[in-house]
């Protein structure tokens, strides 16, 4: 019996610790556990400290940039000259088998496209302050998913999966690498949606709860008020210091008859922590020591541009402190079934500038190189129209576009047949974008496995083939 | 497109046909040679290859594109328009292939003529046989141990039989004497009964439970103690909660649509009821499979609570948006198949829809037998998008009639009236406003709306055809609706209507080797904290072997024997030696033993999300005690999250946690932090994290300001010249012990530099106040709170 004792050697398992101690971000209850692990010389293993990947890195971090509702591919980035042409005539192949509504006939884009930049890649008029950047961009255009609901298809782009609650992609990653800060989560999701599989976009579902993604606020929510729940102090930091030092104090004490105990002590730890993030945290929110050249660049000067601006503001703060994976998302306001003019035109407004502010913040900052930028909704939208002013859910063909982190910058990679329907070449499903995000982060992804319930699960299942073509 | 395939079939046969006798072996090699292998190699051979065998296909020897693959031959040779290969790149079939990109039409067209005039393809060396699939696809698997019957294990002998309370401890100890360990000694009583408490009811004792049980010095006071704790509906509340992380209990669709279950509360009353009623475990399986089939003599009343229990079948997560009707039919199928091999036998039966299960002996044949089965039951009333869910009255036939009739007279009455309308002028003003009168008059006679309960009842008996890879779209053989070969041997059992109640009784024969085990380990890892098999839902293969396997297969004996009673296996368990150990720590024990396998000390826990929560208004005095029903504010079928993404379900209530709604993808923040069962997957093994969050919930927390603000208010009321006896009430109210002395001083000399802090000061609040409950907050967020020893 070792009653009272204040040394002593803690013996608990890795496992015990996955179940036990770690979670959400409290991995420096780890670390103290670590330390004292170390000196009596047994192996241990941080849940969340940062890991070697399989083979050498492009990238060390994501910012997804999530279009929730479905931007159209042939109103932004797929110049469709036959579309336009053969307006009001019947699409001359079959429509898929399942589709989410009866669409009619064809329906010419109604904004211009242009050639932009060295690379000559067509942009409509929708961006123009990304297409300044699209030098940058590697524009996927034959992506396609299998899923023609909301729901579904977020949760595959997500998780991979439509069918099951699966770990979230940022999970995935962050239990490939690891995390670089210590007193942030390692994977955040700002203004994320609570429909369309809400939570499960972005759990760890069977992953150790460590790997959860920390959502600040969520739609609902404009962005200068998303926060990390409960971060906000109900007592001034001074007393609340002085609540804390007597709590330690009381569980000190309770350890002191349990013996050793990784869960109580990494409760002590977790106060701490709390402590700290409740300090941290506010600070990385409060952008009031940006520059007014900065605030400019995001669009922060501008009613329409500002909230979401503010999120890829945020986005760069935490990627610049070494957060493994940050969402960005812009409420569900893609879904244009009608007032496709109007709202396609407003909901790329509220992107525009900010986006390409963001790429060139990341590339002045010397950023861009190792963080991945990944931009795109759920699927695209059908060349056939809803009404005279609308278009349907469509992953059969689609454009995302990936900028940084390892792929060719200025290129396009993929097209979708002359209406953009299909995509019918440099195919690329959600399952090869995930191998392919994973491949730039270093990790294979059918090395990359965790096992559950009866096998070992991928965040590409049985699916994924790398799109080669366009790493750098 | 299909035109442009018909267009080379036609003009690829008519080439072939003029050529035929002319073709050379020489022109088909050229052909092969030229045209087809290239393309195969430099487009297909990658995924379907000597390397891979996507789809279980190869296409690098004539043999192999023949004998096909996983959806069957890849061709046929001389008939290409039946051939899946030249379907497939014709991107008009819905397996498109190759997948990144369609091939010419050059290419196209090669592959038509070559397929349509017999595939040449040139003796070369011998393919290299097919490597045969991953084993697992052909080879009879080994049995899991949980597939074996339940022995009837010798009463161990041990060292020390005076530690012995009951057979449990023979058995636990035996172990620990192999291990060369020593059990703790028994707990305190003060201990004992915090224990006992927050394990059968969620709750502390109160200050005046714990004085009368350290008074009691009657022999028997500890087992009167755990009849009390039984005999309260507070146990039902706490041990119904724990089969709903099982029953993957939620008041939310979930997925993608996110639509209110309004009356899936009826179900988890019912579980609360079933629990409190010790109802037979295995009537509670039978029921929540098959209630709605099992004879009820008339009584109305049992109908109607064993219609609710099949709510069980229809509470699960599903995609209502799902555009493809038949795979939204296979997916809900699949979730009700995957629930009930995870919840009654522990085991990932829905591993095997797609393909045999890799580890365990249950085949896509099984599996289908068993889908068959809900494909025969009808848990849906629509599969288009946005899809209802089925749901049945709970009245009386009669009682049903009459709203139906009621509801007939009010459409025929809207119907004369609209039909007035559209006849405007020719009906006189007077005439239309006594049809709106009447109209308004049945409306307001209208019988109370009847309530519904989620819940199944028999469909068209259907065998199910296997979907291979576990797609719809491509078929195999019908298999007759059953149950898994390996466990229940190959003959087939007759079913009446869709078989459930078959299955229902299948599963619950006393001689069944997973569902007594299953449910006793469940049992036991409520009360432990730990399963005997850690892997509480995995009895398979990659699940854990039992630290203690005569142990369980005693326990599970003893549960079938006693009636399947689960208040009998509670008595028995906590009456053992081994539930009443200490958690005291054992350098040398922890030294062997870690992660306390050998139960050498009883596990500390750490409260749930809900026993947290409660306990918190409980001690503070706040805690509302009414039961059962629902605080969902939706309207039936109402977005519980909407586009605008607003939870609008408040959880600022003072029940107990169980009758929080509890929406899927958008849990309550608190039940999130403190780690409550993701509600779409059976599970009985929640996981117990120490995270930031939690500790942020502590401080910050609404509930934990409310509730302190509260307590420190009545500690100040009830006491106010006596600080010390307001901390030794907060210790007693809250940890169930008194504070020592050296506790009290360091209490008040927190509370009273705090009081005199300048910021404490500066507010315009009451400082004294903000001390105490600043006291309040500290105790909450201590470990002694929180953790059960």
């Amino acid at each position: 019996m070792s009653r009272a004792c204040h040394r002593f050697t803690p013996v608990f398992s890795r496992r015990e610790l996955l179940r036990s101690s770690a979670g959400g971000f409290g991995w420096l209850a780890l670390r103290a556990l670590m330390a004292s692990e170390r000196a009596s010389g047994a192996a241990m293993e941080n849940p969340l400290a940062a890991r070697a990947p399989h083979f050498v890195p492009k990238a060390k971090r994501v910012i997804f940039l999530f279009m929730h509702g479905g931007p159209s591919q042939i109103d932004t980035f797929d110049y469709k000259p036959l579309l336009t042409r053969d307006h009001g005539q019947p699409l001359p192949f079959a429509k898929p088998r399942v589709v989410s509504s009866q669409t009619g006939n064809l329906l010419a884009s109604p904004w211009k496209f242009q050639q932009h930049g060295q690379s000559g890649a067509w942009v409509s008029e929708l961006f123009p302050h990304v297409a300044q950047q699209v030098d940058q961009l590697c524009i996927l255009r034959g992506m396609h998913g299998s899923n023609s609901r909301h729901g579904g298809a977020l949760l595959e782009l997500h998780t991979g999966s439509d069918t099951f609650v699966r770990p979230s992609m940022g999970s995935w990653i962050c239990y490939g690498l690891g995390t670089e800060n210590d007193n942030l989560p390692g994977y955040v999701t700002i203004c994320p949606t609570l429909t369309h599989g809400g939570v499960n976009n972005y759990s760890s579902a069977f992953l150790p709860a460590v790997y959860h993604g920390t959502p600040l606020g969520n739609a609902s929510v404009s962005s200068d008020q998303a926060k990390i729940p409960f971060i906000e102090r109900k007592v001034p930091s001074s007393l609340q210091r002085m609540e804390l030092d007597y709590l330690r104090e009381v569980n000190a004490a309770q350890l002191s008859q349990t013996g050793p105990d990784a869960a109580l002590e990494g409760r002590i730890e977790a106060f701490e922590l709390a402590y700290r993030m409740q300090t941290e945290a506010p600070e990385l929110q409060d952008i009031s020591g940006e520059t007014a050249y900065t605030e400019q660049l995001y669009g922060l000067d501008q009613p329409e541009t500002r909230n979401f601006g503010r999120q890829c503001l945020m986005a760069r703060r935490f990627a610049e402190r070494g957060v493994r994976f940050v969402q960005v998302t812009h409420s569900y306001k893609w879904d244009q079934h009608s007032g496709l003019k109007k709202d396609h035109s407003s909901n790329a407004m509220e992107v525009d500038r900010p986006i390409a502010g963001l790429l060139q913040d990341l590339k002045a900052r010397g950023l861009l190189d190792d963080t991945l930028v990944v931009w795109g909704g759920e699927f695209g939208r059908t060349p056939t129209a809803q009404g005279d002013d609308g278009r349907d859910h469509n992953p059969h063909g689609f454009t995302m576009w990936l900028a940084g982190g390892g792929v060719k910058p200025g290129i396009t990679h993929g097209a979708t047949d002359d209406y953009g329907y299909y995509a019918v070449e440099g195919k690329v499903h959600f399952h090869d974008l995930h191998a392919t995000i994973l491949h730039l982060l270093g990790l294979e992804h059918t090395r990359l496995t965790y096992r559950h319930a009866g096998r070992d699960f991928r965040l590409t299942d049985v699916h994924g083939e790398l799109v080669s073509e366009i790493l750098a | 497109m299909r035109l442009l395939l018909g267009a080379m079939l036609a003009f690829g046969v008519a080439g072939h046909a003029a050529s035929a006798s002319a073709q050379t072996d020489a022109e088909q090699l050229a052909h092969f040679e030229k045209q087809v292998r290239p393309l195969l190699l430099e487009h297909c051979q990658k995924c379907h290859g000597p390397e891979k065998q996507r789809g279980g296909l190869r296409l690098d020897a004539r043999e192999h594109i023949l004998s096909g693959g996983d959806s069957g031959p890849a061709a046929i040779a001389g008939d290409a328009a039946e051939s899946l290969l030249t379907q497939a790149v014709s991107y008009d079939h819905e397996l498109r292939m190759p997948p990144q990109g369609k091939l010419s039409e050059a290419e196209r067209a090669a592959l038509v003529t070559w397929v349509q005039s017999g595939m040449y393809w040139p003796d070369a060396p011998e393919a290299e046989p097919t490597a045969p699939l991953p084993t697992e696809a052909s080879s009879p698997k080994a049995l899991p141990w949980s597939f074996l019957p339940i022995s009837e294990p010798a009463i161990p002998e041990v060292s020390r039989p005076e530690w012995v309370r009951n057979e449990i401890d023979r058995f636990v100890l035996a172990r620990l004497d192999a291990e060369k360990l020593t059990p703790a000694p028994e707990a305190d009583r003060a201990t004992l009964i915090r224990r006992a408490t927050y394990d059968l009811w969620g709750l502390p004792p109160t200050p005046e439970e714990v004085e009368a049980f350290l008074g009691d010095t009657a022999t028997d006071a500890y087992e009167r103690l755990i009849e009390r704790l039984l005999a309260s509906p507070r146990y039902g509340e706490r041990w119904g909660r724990h089969w709903l992380d099982v029953a993957r209990y939620a008041d939310s669709n979930g997925l993608d649509e996110n639509l209110a279950y309004v009356n899936a509360f009826r179900y988890r009353d019912y579980v609360v009821d079933a629990w409190n009623a010790d109802k037979p475990y295995d009537q509670f399986v039978r029921e929540q499979l098959s209630g709605d089939l099992l004879p009820c003599d008339g009584d109305e009343t049992l109908r109607h609570e064993r219609m609710t229990a099949t709510g069980f079948l229809t509470l699960g997560a599903k995609m209502l948006a799902e555009d493809d009707p038949v795979k939204m039919e296979m997916d809900i199928i699949d979730e009700q198949v995957d629930a009930i091999g995870t919840a009654f036998l522990g085991l990932t039966i829905g591993c095997a829809r797609c393909h045999d299960h890799k580890f365990d002996p249950i085949s896509t044949a099984d599996y289908y037998a068993l889908a068959g089965i809900f494909k025969s039951t009808r848990t849906m009333d629509t599969f288009t998008v946005v899809a209802k869910w089925h749901e049945r009255p709970l009245a009386t036939a009669d009682a049903v009639a009459s709203a139906e009739q009621h509801q007939a007279e009010v459409e025929k009455k809207r119907q004369r009236i609209a039909a007035a309308e559209t006849a405007g002028a020719t009906t006189p003003g007077e005439e239309l406003a006594r049809l709106k009168g009447e109209l308004s008059e049945l409306e307001q006679a209208a019988p109370a709306p009847l309530p519904y309960a989620m819940a199944v009842e028999d469909g068209a008996a259907t065998d199910l055809s296997i979907h291979r890879r576990g797609s719809h779209l491509n078929l195999g053989e019908i298999v007759a609706r059953g149950f898994p070969i390996a466990l229940a041997g190959d003959s087939k059992t007759a079913l009446q209507g869709s078989g459930r109640r078959e299955l229902a009784e299948w599963i619950t024969q006393p001689e069944h080797p997973l569902t007594a085990r299953v449910m006793v380990n469940r049992v036991w890892r409520w009360h432990f904290g730990a399963g005997l098999v850690r892997s509480t839902d995995n009895f398979g293969q990659l699940g854990e072997r039992p630290s203690h396997p005569e142990l369980l297969d005693w326990l599970a004996r003893r549960f079938v024997e006693q009636g399947w009673s689960l208040k009998s296996l509670h008595r028995l368990i906590m009456a053992s030696a081994t539930y009443r150990m200490s958690s005291e720590y054992d350098e040398r024990a922890a030294d062997v033993d870690p992660d306390n396998r050998w139960l050498w000390r009883m596990h500390r826990q750490r409260l749930e999300a809900e026993a947290i929560r409660d306990a918190i208004l409980y001690v503070a005095g706040n805690l509302d005690e009414s039961r059962g029903g629902t605080l969902l504010a939706s309207k039936p079928r109402e977005y519980v999250t909407g586009t605008a993404s607003r939870n609008a379900t408040t959880y600022d209530t003072p029940r107990r946690s169980l009758y929080l709604p509890v929406i899927r993808s958008a849990l309550n923040e608190m039940f999130q932090a403190f780690d409550f069962a993701e509600p779409s997957v059976a599970k009985g093994d929640r996981e117990s994290t120490t995270m930031a969050p939690q500790a942020l919930f502590m401080l910050n927390g609404d509930l934990v300001q409310q509730q302190t603000h509260g307590l420190a208010r009545k500690l100040l009321a009830a006491h106010p010249d006596d600080a010390r006896t307001r901390v030794t009430e907060l210790y007693l109210r809250a940890l169930s012990r008194a504070p020592t002395e050296a506790e009290i001083d360091r209490a008040l000399r927190f509370v009273g530099e705090y009081a005199t802090h300048p910021e404490a000061l500066s507010p315009a609040g009451d400082p004294t106040l903000a001390a105490w409950q600043a006291l309040c907050r500290v105790i909450f967020a201590s470990s002694e709170f929180i953790y059960v020893n």
